[in-house]
């Protein structure tokens, strides 16, 4: 580069093109690493959290948080990204890169654990096998006779399937009834259409737990009070307009033409809507799911109110209850052990389901 | 294939009459366009032929059966639109199969019948490809192989070229025309452009305002254009239109006046064609005012006491310059003339207005 601007020195013009040019290349790196930098600062502290709460789960005690393993861990794991980041750019193929991680990958565990090995145990993640976690925990304090607490706890694996039945069912109604509503919404016109979508958004703009009372006198009154399946339905309720409104957006966006194609290719209109329309709308459909299923999984303050006996409780039930019920202290490996596994399906949901939401949608309709 | 005919064909939406009453016959193997402006109803008969729209009166009728109700897919119609609508989420392979998996085609000749498809407009070898992958024009072949396949008994053109660029349209063109002679399908072609439809069909149905103006072939259209709005749509560059007044047996145009026998008083349009035009000696003064070169030949813009005129000189050279003051010369068979009040051309009906013109 330096070379071209002095061959061209004589030009005085060429040399003004040329400092323009230097100028935008300085302007647009600047732009890059204070982009970077901004991203990287924001999103930190909701890394390192996270990431204390994962050594937190592996390493605390009761009665007692602290950062012990979180700056050393940080110290050795840092460096170790920044190296595999770098050694990625620089390795000249796929083979060597492979090596290169893997090196870096092996020495980095060697001395972690050589350094921290000692202060790492798996004593919080006892519940996931043992829901008579505290007795084994306190006999280890105070002998057996402080057993009481026990008998109150069901098994995680239930509150797990209890969290799982509410939002995947919760989730494949939403998922149903939003594509099929929006594909009505979007392509056909009936008496008060346009009230109706207003008042869909409106809706959604509602604080939705100021609803609190009269859905538990409602629930009350049907039946389903302390069910599973009422406390699904009220999330139901809550998600779907929404969910509608997001489906209808998507159907928009798949031109008439093809539908019209189908129809005199000799497809039925529910043929054409599964085999046509449907597959255009995946990624809409993919993020309705994601949200919806999430939005059931995290569900708290529905569920303390609707929900009584410890068999129904959710995951975010337990991890409440988790926190509440020791009498010596909080148990901080535990605490945090249970909201890492409180937090797993949500983050699978969102790195799975990440290519398909950033996806743009593919469309053959170009000239 | 199929012979097709509008009795009477109605089509309202709520209280908007779109169609208020055609009847055309379309014959086995013949290749139509239905020409218009935008909003003239074209794509609304191509969408009752298709089986999308109901008419709201009268009968459709596919070789004398009636079809007014029979299903979009139970008509075996192929559609190519101007948008080509490929189902994006499948190969070009599966866009064109597609129309044969709700007809319980065995496989074997399903796979046949989609390579010859593909063969025959040439897509052969981008079967695994996805439309977001293929250039325009050969999206356009993938929907009129998926047409195609199914071996339809009518074919509908929904404006096919409008979205391709101007080489590619000429290709396509002729392409499309030599496919619908080796097929011999009967085919309707849609399009607002003269072009299109005149370079194509057999056949032109010129419509406006969901009333068929006039039908012919393109000579028909473009020497004796029944009605003013033909006149007027088909030409490019456009008609002169001159307004002039009929009174006790002479035609006024400006200061011009003509004897003209045999039709009553009235105000009358009279069609010159720019090509049919010459500068000279003789004729209506006027003044070059714009040249617009097309290569083989030229457009002059001339302004005179009865308007603008245009001229069409061959060759391309340019003659006449901006400001030059010359005389536009016609000849008298090549004039048309139009009552105002119904925009009907009167036939026959031939004056000579350049030796009044020169009195004047």
């Amino acid at each position: 580069m330096a070379a071209t601007t002095m061959n061209s020195m004589p030009s005085t013009g060429q040399s003004h093109w040329d400092r323009l040019a230097a100028r935008a290349r300085m302007q647009r790196r600047f732009s890059d690493v204070a982009l970077y930098a901004f991203l990287i600062v924001v999103s930190l502290p909701i890394i390192v959290t996270y990431f204390w709460l994962l050594t937190l789960s592996f390493s605390a005690g009761r009665g007692e948080i602290n950062t012990d393993v979180l700056w050393p861990s940080l110290f050795i794991l840092t460096p170790a990204l920044v190296a595999l980041w770098i050694w990625g750019a620089v390795a000249k193929d796929r083979r060597q890169a492979f090596i290169g991680w893997g090196l870096i990958l092996a020495g980095t565990i060697i001395l972690y654990f050589s350094l921290l090995g000692d202060q790492l145990h798996l004593e919080g993640y006892r519940f996931l096998v043992d829901p008579d976690f505290n007795r084994l925990n306190e006999s280890v304090v105070a002998g057996d006779k402080l057993s009481y607490s026990a008998t109150a706890f069901p098994s995680v694996w239930v509150a797990f399937r209890n969290s799982l039945f509410v939002a995947g069912a919760q989730t494949v109604i939403v998922c149903t009834v939003a594509s099929l509503a929006g594909y009505y919404i979007s392509r056909f016109q009936f008496p008060l259409r346009n009230s109706m979508l207003r008042a869909m958004l409106v809706l959604h703009a509602f604080p939705t737990y100021t609803l609190v009372v009269p859905l538990f006198i409602i629930l009350w009154y049907v039946g389903l009070l302390d069910s599973l399946v009422g406390v699904m339905l009220v999330l139901v309720g809550i998600e779907l307009p929404f969910a509608v409104f997001i489906m209808k957006g998507f159907y928009d966006a798949v031109p008439w033409e093809v539908e019209m194609s189908a129809l005199a290719d000799g497809a039925t209109r529910m043929q054409t809507y599964v085999r046509v329309v449907l597959p255009q709308v995946t990624n809409g459909l993919i993020a309705v799911t994601v949200f919806s299923f999430i939005r059931g999984w995290e569900e708290y303050i529905f569920m303390v109110t609707f929900l009584i006996k410890n068999t129904n409780w959710t995951m975010s039930l337990y991890m409440f209850f988790v926190t509440e019920e020791n009498s010596l202290g909080i148990d901080f490996a535990l605490v945090s052990a249970v909201a890492v596994f409180y937090v797993i399906p949500s983050l699978i949901m969102y790195t799975v389901a990440q290519k398909y939401l950033m996806q743009m949608s593919v469309s053959g309709v170009k000239g | 294939m199929a012979r097709i005919e509008f009795k009477n064909i109605e089509k309202r939406f709520d209280d908007v009459v779109v169609i208020p009453g055609m009847d055309l016959v379309i014959n086995d193997g013949e290749f139509v366009a239905l020409l218009g402006p935008s909003g003239c109803g074209k794509s609304t008969s191509l969408f009752m032929l298709a089986g999308i729209y109901l008419p709201s009166g009268g009968d459709l009728l596919f070789d004398e059966h009636r079809v007014n109700e029979v299903e979009a897919r139970d008509r075996n119609v192929g559609i190519v639109f101007q948008s080509y609508a490929l189902y994006p989420h499948m190969t070009v392979r599966d866009n064109i199969r597609f129309p044969l998996r709700f007809k319980k085609v065995p496989d074997a000749e399903a796979k046949r019948r989609v390579r010859e498809a593909a063969e025959l407009v040439q897509v052969a070898e981008l079967m695994n490809r996805r439309p977001s992958q293929l250039s325009g024009g050969q999206q356009q072949r993938v929907a009129l192989a998926r047409a195609l396949v199914k071996d339809p008994q009518l074919l509908l053109l929904d404006e096919p070229l409008s979205n391709l660029d101007a080489t590619l349209r000429l290709t396509m063109r002729t392409e499309i025309k030599a496919l619908q002679e080796r097929l011999g399908v009967t085919t309707i072609l849609v399009t607002h452009d003269q072009l299109e439809a005149t370079t194509m069909a057999d056949r032109i149905i010129c419509m406006r305002e969901g009333e068929i103006e006039q039908i012919g072939s393109p000579d028909d259209l473009y020497l004796r254009p029944e009605t003013l709005f033909v006149a007027g749509f088909i030409g490019s560059p456009p008609i002169n239109i001159l307004h002039g007044q009929v009174d006790s047996e002479k035609l006024r145009v400006g200061e011009a006046v003509a004897p003209l026998v045999g039709v009553g008083n009235g105000p009358f349009s009279i069609g010159l064609r720019p090509e049919h035009l010459e500068f000279g000696d003789s004729g209506v003064p006027a003044r070059v005012i714009q040249t617009e070169p097309m290569g083989r030949e030229i457009l002059y813009v001339a302004e005179s006491p009865l308007g603008l005129i245009r001229v069409l000189e061959s060759g391309s050279q340019v003659n006449h310059r901006i400001g030059e003051e010359t005389r536009i010369a016609f000849d008298p068979s090549n004039t048309l003339l139009f009552e105002e009040a119904t925009g009907r051309r009167l036939d026959g009906a031939h004056f000579h207005l350049n030796t009044t013109a020169r009195a004047a």
